[in-house]
This record gives C-alpha cells, structure tokens and sequence, in this order.
C-alpha cells in the first residue's frame, strides 16, 4: 500500500498542482477584465471595511494568477499549496458568513459577483468545492514534489 | 542529473522573480488605473463633491442619489416603474437628483454612460436617461450599443448638435466614468439600481424599489413629495 502510493504521490501531486493552479490561474484571469466588479463583489461579503474590500478586489486577481502560475510550473510548490489552502479556507469562512447572515450574493469566485435574487445562491456548492481546492492545498503542502516540477 | 542542478535552480528562481514582477505591476497598475483620475474631462453638470455623479437641480436640499448600470435589467424596470415620478421631482424642484452611471457590466456600459453625460451637456439627460433603457439590448454588451447607434439613439429624441454627436463619438467622458466607478465603489454600491434619500439606501426587500406606491412613500417620509 504505502510502496505503491510512493509510486503514485509524484503523479497526484503533479494533478493537484493543475488542478489547483489552473483554478487559480481562471479564477484570477477571469477578474482581471473587471476590476470594478471584482471590488464590488468583495464589498457584497458585507465583511470588510470598504476602502480595505476594493483594495483586496484590485489586489486578489493578481494574486490568483501568481499563485496558479507558480503551481502550474511546480515552483515553491509546498509554499503554495500553504497558501493556496489558507485562501480557500477564507473564502469558505467568507461565503458561510455571507449565508448565515442571509445575504443574496454571487461569490464572484470567477467574476461576477455581488448581489443577486435570494433564489439563486449557491452557498453549499461553492462551499463544498472550495473545501475541495483546500484538501488540494493541504496535500501539496504536505507532498510538494511531483513530477514536471520545477523544485528540485 | 547533477550537472544541471544549478541550471535547474536557476531557472526556477527565475519563473518566481518573473511571476512577483507580474504580480506587482499588475497589482500597481490595478491601483493606480481604478483611482479617480483628476485630469478626466467632465460634463458640466457633474459634481466631484457628489461623487462624480450628474446633478439636477443643485441648489435645492433633500438629496437622492441614484446608481444605475444601462445595461441592468433591473434599473430598466426600476425606471419604467419610477421614472416618471423621479422626472415629476426634478421638474417641480422638490428635490436634488444625482444620477451615477456606473459600468460595471462591460464597456457598452461606459459607452452609454458616456453618451448620457453627453446629453447632460445638451441639458437633455432625463430624455436620454429614458430612451437609453428603453433601447436596453436583450442580453448585456451584445454589439448594440456602438457609438453611432448611441449618437443616433441621442437624434431621435431631438439632439441635433454636432457638439453632441462627436461628445458621443470621441468618448469624451468614457475616462470619467471610472471615476464614477470609482467613488461609487467607495460609496458601498454593491448592485444597481441603488437608491440613497439623504444617505439612507432604500430597501430592496421591502420592494421600495419595484413598487411606484412605496418608493413615493420612502421620498415621503424623508419630506419629498
């Protein structure tokens, strides 16, 4: 058993690196069009204050697109994986307050975003597979060397 | 394999210096861009001190301020119900209007925004206002909206200028409705249409917005009517 996930571990490292990353890579490629609503949907959370919601609207793309970019190659892998789990952490944490409290938002994971109808959230869905990306996370940090990797 | 440790090593060090030079210039470029620009043209019409937004009637004191987006649907609804009433405000001076045309949904946004601005100018921006979402395409930046269906659009309600027609072909405001984007970020606009009487946001579950009755009664209860 352990032999054999020996044999595998490079390979599903190496799936979860284009997994997570490509995610990343999208959902940051995908705001940078519109900046605009990428703030406005940060500001629908209701849980910054709203000078620091724009900053992090203006900010978040960009970070998205690094972090993807560095998992697709396989650099830092392990640093990544931290942080790309500790970033899906806080987007589950965001998206649950935001239903909890019974706001009608869009998560604008992937643009979009800010308020909709009450009748078309989608908290659980998102929640659910944001904790996905996070175990992808975690597994990285915990097995960053794969294969096609730049770390060495 | 080991002969190319230190190459390999390079390299890496080299996509990482590359991806944080990315990511910093894109992050500065983001900030930097989505700042009111103070070199923007605006219309005549417009107030810095009123968020960059198109002001009616200036002088008198209650104050609504208006968010739309011209391609939302539900500001479209949002006029056809309440736009009649907002006009009758305007025209009798009950109160101060700001109109803030944000852009959000994409770059026909701006185009129509810009064209808007372009009315106030000809001191036709209600008509504007309205013919623009009476034109509203069925779904959002489908093409429609070009600059010459806009400068038409602006002639069939009896806009014949020329000063008009290049406003709208040059773009002369679209860079300040970044600025309208931007202080109407600031201003916590999360959805359109947002409506604010005195500063206190009409509530959209009590269906102020989509209901003449109740949007007459919100004015009310802040002295306009």
């Amino acid at each position: 058993m352990l032999a054999k996930f020996k044999l595998i571990q490079p390979w599903l490292t190496l799936l979860a690196r284009l997994i997570l990353g490509g995610v990343l890579l999208a959902a940051g490629g995908l705001k940078i069009g519109n900046l605009q609503k990428s703030a406005m949907s940060v500001r629908a959370y209701e849980l910054l204050p709203t000078d620091l919601a724009n900053f992090f609207g203006y900010v978040l793309p960009w970070i998205e697109i690094g972090m993807g970019l560095l998992l697709i190659v396989g650099a830092v892998v392990s640093i990544m994986g931290l942080l790309g789990a500790l970033i899906m952490l806080a987007f589950v944490v965001a998206i649950a307050q935001a239903w909890a409290r019974g706001l009608s938002i869009d998560c604008g994971c992937f643009g979009g975003g800010g308020e909709i109808d009450p009748g078309e959230t989608k908290y659980l869905s998102t929640i659910l597979r944001d904790l996905g990306f996070f175990l992808l996370g975690v597994y990285l940090y915990y097995f960053p060397k794969g294969r096609f990797g730049l770390d060495k | 394999m080991a002969s190319n440790s230190s190459s390999d090593k390079g390299t890496r060090n080299l996509v990482i210096v590359m991806v944080s030079f990315i990511v910093v210039v894109g992050v500065v470029f983001s900030l930097i861009s989505n700042r009111s620009s103070s070199t923007a043209a605006i219309p005549a019409s417009v107030s810095e001190a009123d968020g960059y937004g198109i002001v009616l009637n200036p002088e008198i004191t209650p104050k609504i301020d208006v968010y739309v987006d011209y391609q939302c649907q539900a500001c479209k609804f949002f006029e056809l119900i309440n736009g009649d009433y907002l006009n009758e405000i305007i025209s009798q001076k009950k109160a101060k209007v700001v109109y803030h045309p944000m852009s959000f949904i994409g770059p026909e946004s701006a185009l129509a925004a810009n064209a808007v601005a372009c009315a106030a100018d000809e001191d036709k921006f209600m008509s504007m206002n309205l013919a623009l979402f009476q034109n509203q395409a069925e779904d959002r930046n489908t093409g429609k909206w070009t600059k010459e269906y806009l400068a038409l659009l602006g002639e069939s309600i009896g806009i014949t200028s020329s000063s008009f027609k290049s406003c709208v072909s040059d773009g002369k405001y679209v860079r300040w409705t970044s600025n309208v984007a931007s202080e109407s970020g600031k201003a916590d606009v999360n959805s359109t249409p947002t409506v604010f009487i005195n500063g206190k946001i009409l509530d959209r579950e009590k269906g102020e917005y989509g209901d003449v009755a109740k949007f007459r009664a919100a004015l009310a209860a802040s002295g306009i009517k």
